[in-house]
């Protein structure tokens, strides 16, 4: 197992090289963004004189390098900076924000995995025959349907002709759990895509695992249907349903912009859009950093989960 | 012999049919307890159906006719569980899951009449004792690990520990001794004698008519679908009464010898020092020097487990954990396929053992022979398919053959177009991975005298023969032999043959002679 606790660590030393890369480009992009803080802050009074001053008070006159070193030495001691401009820490912001986002990314995993899972191994189950069909078809549909159109969808029908559900979250603040009923449409949503990616993925895997020669052993030797398919074809069918899983927590946690847009939630995504808005260039980095983290922590873990399901893997190699 | 009621299974009049096609027709066998019945006959001619038939399973699509009736511990009606030892045990154990999982779900029945509390240790002593039955020592740690931790013969032995557990009372064994050194097969023989002597009745399923010699109470030898003759064993093999029988028995008698010299000076190709290793610190193969002169065919001999596939995938590239140099000509080779150039990939050429699985099912093989030279030489498309054709039809593929896909083509026909595959990138070194191994008496011949043509004929051509078959490596100019990855012997093949001088290659020539004892009276 050494070679595992190698893997393990070559993967974290390239992820946290990724996240450096990220950091820089991000810096760079917003570098490269014609105005910045400076000039969103002076709003509707763009006199050169008056960003000029501003630009002195925030420190924006400095040159990019060394700015950005400053940043990287304050990170280095934890501190992710401060807001240009709100002057609070960026620590504070992100907090602020992954409350929301954690649990609408719980939620939406906690109903994904069953659901996804149980429709793939369904379909596999009745392969070619009618409930196969419609599962294929009807996740390849809803597949094809972005977030803020089915988003829109759902709100124009459910919430204002049918009144059923509160439209989006506003005025609710970021405690959504005492207004469980506003997460109903966000979380809708959020799953459709994945929930068809999901159990596509399981139908492959498992009409493979089902038609094998170990699986047709286990049937001859007489042990039941539902033990086959769970125990023993479902494991086979895993490891590329793990992966796709980890990259859908990832979109969860990371980037879910729209339907947060969409349902005015005051996650993650809402925080890095205003950020943007305002050229707010600490707080943007930090979130890149903390997205840049998750994305290598979640995939690190996918491949440990799929090396533990695929113990050949390491073999063939 | 007449009394009905003493067999455990029976088959009365079996036919099975593909679209109009007979694959088996008007079998019948008796299957007695503590017998062994083999069923011998060349791939094709219906003995895995017919042994299938046993466990009550026929291929998709098929029309079953006759009757098929297993007795579960002498009463007639129930049907008794039947076993089955396939011919590649690792296609039936699963690859995500531990050795213990099917056992555990297999004895789960056999402990639901005990209290809750009792069921796990008394499911997990059922357990062990099978795995002791099936002689697997250390079985608390072997259930732990996963199937392709096992070695072949550990595989085998779980899937027979299985069946056991089970409590068939009929064993099916398909080709249980296919792609095996002597030492182990004659190590399955012992193992499936010891099974029948526990009262349980053995359908052996085999081409390997050494091991049928040794084993079977009763022959029945098939073709197309028939039971061409049956009888006891002694009798069949010193007065067959069927012409085909003849046939199968002189196959397997008749091997040419090798030629006699060849040119020595400067090896096409030459290992100096190597050491292989697994998982960075096993050694698992020592090979101080061994060469390989141009027009020569070395056989690398040894039994499963000592490390000659591991020296041909060092020389191919595949296996770059390695110390030492290989010399191509002179030259080192990169350890690496990747590093290789396209000279270098078209100089050294693989034939796989499973042909099988070393084409792509989608695409017609003649198209994946021309492929090589389209890309290891350059050739063009057209000129590339009029050679692949050539190359085809000089391996005894017709035409015909050539444009269908792998999934349409039988074992020794696609190892014969993996042949040809090799040859067209005019390689200097050929590989050949016991790429006999898995065939039956008549189609190894075949690809065997296919081997002997390619040694002779092409005069830079040199191959490197991998083999746990002692028969195979007569073709062979010289022998190495490796065991627990030592080189332990090499020198020409006339003298390891005749006269071997490390202990090993005695004891390897002597099981192979025991194996064989009966079959050359």
């Amino acid at each position: 197992m050494s070679g595992l606790r190698s893997f393990v660590a070559r993967r974290l030393l390239l992820g946290a090289l990724q996240t450096v890369a990220v950091v820089l480009l991000v810096f760079a992009l917003t570098e490269a963004l014609p105005g910045d803080a400076a000039v969103a802050l002076a709003g509707d009074q763009p006199d050169p004189a008056r960003i000029a001053a501003i630009r002195e008070a925030m420190d924006l006159d400095r040159p990019a390098y060394e700015r950005l070193a400053g940043w990287a030495t304050g990170l280095l001691h934890g501190d992710l900076g401060t807001s240009l401009t709100s002057g609070r820490p960026v620590a504070h912001y992100i907090a602020d924000g992954f409350g929301p986002t954690l649990l609408l990314a719980t939620l939406t995993l906690a109903l994904l995995v069953p659901i996804g899972f149980g429709l793939g191994v369904l379909a596999a189950r009745h392969e070619g025959r009618l409930v196969d069909r419609l599962v294929s078809s009807v996740t390849l549909a809803v597949y094809a349907v972005p977030e803020f159109a089915l988003g829109v969808l759902l709100v124009t029908v459910l919430a204002i002709k049918l009144a059923w559900l509160p439209p989006t979250a506003l005025g609710y603040g970021t405690d959504l759990l005492a207004h469980p009923a506003a997460l109903v449409l966000p979380v809708l949503v959020l799953l459709s895509r994945p929930v068809c990616s999901l159990s596509r993925l399981v139908r492959a895997g498992m009409v493979d695992a089902l038609a094998s020669p170990y699986a047709a052993h286990a049937r001859r030797y007489g042990v039941p249907g539902a033990r086959v398919r769970y125990t023993h074809a479902l494991p086979n069918a895993l490891a590329p349903a793990v992966q796709q899983l980890a990259r859908t927590v990832d979109w969860l946690l990371c980037g879910v912009i729209v339907v947060e847009a969409l349902f005015v939630i005051p996650g993650l995504g809402t925080v890095l859009l205003n950020a943007v808005a305002e050229r707010d260039v600490p707080v943007v980095q930090g979130l890149a950093v903390v997205f840049g983290v998750l994305t290598v922590v979640l995939n690190l873990g996918a491949d440990l989960v799929a090396h533990r399901l695929t113990p050949r893997a390491g073999v063939a190699a | 012999m007449s009394d009905v009621t003493d067999s455990v299974a029976e088959i009365r009049d079996l036919r099975v049919e593909i679209d109009g096609r007979a694959i088996v027709d008007g079998v019948r066998l008796r299957v007695l307890p503590g017998k062994v019945t083999a069923l011998v006959g060349a791939s094709g001619s219906g003995k895995t159906t017919t042994g299938l038939a046993l466990l009550g399973e026929y291929p998709p699509g098929a029309r079953v006719t006759g009757e098929v009736r297993r007795t579960a511990h002498g009463t007639v009606g129930s049907d008794g569980p039947v076993g089955y030892v396939p011919q590649h045990p690792a296609a039936v154990l699963n690859p995500a899951r531990r050795v213990s999982a099917l056992l555990d779900d297999i004895a789960r029945p056999q402990v639901r009449h005990l209290p809750r509390a009792q069921r796990r240790t008394t499911a997990r002593a059922l357990v062990l004792r099978a795995l002791s039955d099936a002689q697997l020592p250390d079985a608390e740690a072997l259930l732990r690990r996963y199937p392709h931790q096992l070695s072949g013969g550990q595989q085998q032995r779980v899937v027979l520990a299985q069946a056991l557990l089970l409590g068939a009372r009929v064993i099916v064994a398909d080709e249980p001794t296919t792609g095996q050194d002597a030492l182990t097969k004659s190590r399955v023989v012992e193992q499936l004698k010891a099974v029948a002597a526990r009262g349980i009745a053995i359908v052996l399923l085999s081409h390997d008519l050494d091991v049928v010699r040794a084993l079977a109470d009763e022959v029945l030898v098939m073709r197309a679908g028939r039971v061409v003759e049956s009888g006891p064993v002694e009798r069949l093999w010193t007065a067959p009464r069927h012409e085909w029988t003849r046939r199968l028995l002189d196959e397997q008698r008749a091997v040419p010898q090798g030629g006699a010299d060849v040119g020595s000076g400067r090896p096409v190709l030459e290992v100096r020092d190597l050491t292989a290793v697994h998982d960075r610190r096993t050694a698992v193969l020592h090979a101080p020097r061994l060469a390989l002169h141009a027009g020569e065919c070395l056989a690398v001999v040894g039994r499963s487990g000592s490390g000659k596939t591991t020296l041909a995938r060092c020389l191919a590239g595949l296996h770059r954990d390695h110390d030492g140099e290989i010399l191509l000509d002179g030259a080192p080779l990169p350890r690496s396929l990747r590093r290789r150039g396209r000279a270098q990939l078209a100089a050294v050429q693989y034939v796989f053992q499973d042909a099988r699985a070393a084409f792509d099912e989608h695409r017609p093989v003649l198209h994946q022979v021309a492929r090589t030279a389209v890309r290891l030489r350059g050739a063009e498309e057209r000129a590339a398919t009029d050679e692949a054709s050539a190359t085809l039809h000089r391996l005894g593929l017709p035409e015909a053959l050539a444009h269908r896909r792998p999934g349409e083509l039988s074992g020794g026909e696609l190892q014969r177009a993996a042949l040809a595959r090799a040859l067209l990138a005019h390689p200097r070194v050929l590989i050949c991975d016991e790429v006999t191994s898995g065939l039956d008496t008549v189609t190894r011949r075949g690809i065997l005298d296919v081997l002997a043509g390619l040694v002779g004929e092409a005069e830079d051509l040199s191959l490197v023969l991998i083999t746990h078959d002692l028969d195979t490596a007569r073709l062979a100019h010289r022998i190495a032999v490796l065991d627990t990855g030592e080189l332990v012997e090499q020198g020409p093949a006339q003298r390891v043959l005749t006269e071997p001088r490390h202990p090993f290659t005695v004891s390897l020539m002597e099981t192979t002679e025991r194996l064989e004892a009966g079959t050359r009276t």
